[in-house]
């Protein structure tokens, strides 16, 4: 089965790449990712409650917010992350490891669907929402999640936003590739097949994949290609244009 | 400013992530939370763990003596100098 759907709009930031002229030339091979991470700005977002977004939260808002735009307050969202907020996580754990008291900040931010709640506070948006992970497959399976959910509930759009960071140290020997990124898509609905992706999943046997998925997709994005095949253990995943 | 004034204001900036304020912006006097500062609930269990990790002393939740120790740097300074 195949899932028809179309991207209004992709929004991503990585180290190095935040803009879309620099995620151009990166496809080109102009610009590569390098190893210091910045952090958007979010100046929409009022300093009293910016202050208490960690890095991975404010590049899953920046991606959220900028792919939504006019439908940020009303759309419905799926938000995914193989890891995420692994950074407040390990605090955390280390604050048990010393005995000390947990910050109460720290953990009510670090559950997996702690962006997702933000975003619905700072902007007021009460629809549907969920928060997912999937393993190194993590950026399909949220991509199918909310492919599956436009076709299901007839949706005329909705928000999928994926991010991930680097892991903390501590975790860096068990994580194979293994990069920062966030990415928001608007996927709107579509009846015109030319103009559409396609999204199928299909299990194999076994297949050896190591990919970064957000990143292929980035690359296949900004391409001509006509389409994108990842194999991650025993999934394959098919994205195809028209 | 006492040394304890000037390391109370320190830990709050610290625990709080207060990145655009000073140790010099906050007044011993003035209220921590709504105005003032302009703190809110969660900022006062945060800094009560932070008071409780950085000097042992806990600082019982949501009671008419927690809100009066909370009130200001002063207050605060006040209650961990007399538990201590």
């Amino acid at each position: 089965m195949s899932l028809r759907f179309d991207i209004r709009k992709c929004v991503a930031w990585a180290p190095g790449l935040e803009s879309d002229e620099d995620w151009r030339l990166w496809q080109q091979g102009e610009k590569a990712l390098t190893d210091e991470l910045s952090l958007p700005q979010l100046t929409s977002i009022p300093a009293m409650q910016r202050r208490r977004l960690s890095p991975f939260a404010k590049i899953a808002l920046h991606c959220a917010l900028e792919a939504s735009g006019e439908y940020q307050a009303n759309i419905p969202c799926v938000f995914s992350s193989r890891h995420g907020d692994l950074h407040r996580t390990t605090k955390l754990i280390e604050s048990i490891a010393l005995s000390k008291d947990l910050s109460p900040t720290q953990f009510g931010l670090s559950v997996h669907n702690a962006a997702a709640g933000l975003f619905s506070i700072f902007t007021g948006n009460r629809a549907p929402l969920s928060a997912i992970a999937g393993g190194q497959s993590s950026f399909m399976q949220g991509l199918l999640d909310a492919v599956a959910k436009l076709e299901a509930n007839n949706l005329s759009r909705i928000l999928y936003v994926y991010c991930d960071l680097h892991v903390p140290e501590c975790y860096r020997p068990y994580v194979v590739d293994d990069t920062s990124i966030g990415i928001g898509l608007l996927i709107e609905a579509t009846e015109d097949e030319n103009n559409a992706y396609n999204l199928s999943y299909n299990a194999v046997e076994d297949t050896l994949g190591s990919d970064c998925q957000a990143l292929n997709f980035m690359g296949f994005i900004l391409s001509n290609e006509s389409q994108l095949l990842t194999n991650i253990h025993q999934q394959t995943w098919l994205l195809r244009r028209g | 400013m006492s040394d304890l004034n000037h390391e109370i204001k320190l830990l709050i900036i610290e625990a709080l992530d207060l990145e655009d304020i000073s140790v010099d912006d906050i007044d011993d006097d003035a209220p921590l939370f709504v105005d003032g500062l302009g703190l809110d609930s969660i900022d006062a269990l945060e800094l009560g763990v932070a008071i409780k990790n950085a000097y042992n002393i806990k600082i019982d939740g949501n009671t008419e003596d927690s809100k009066k120790y909370f009130y200001s740097v002063k207050t605060l300074s006040d209650y961990i100098q007399i538990s201590k």
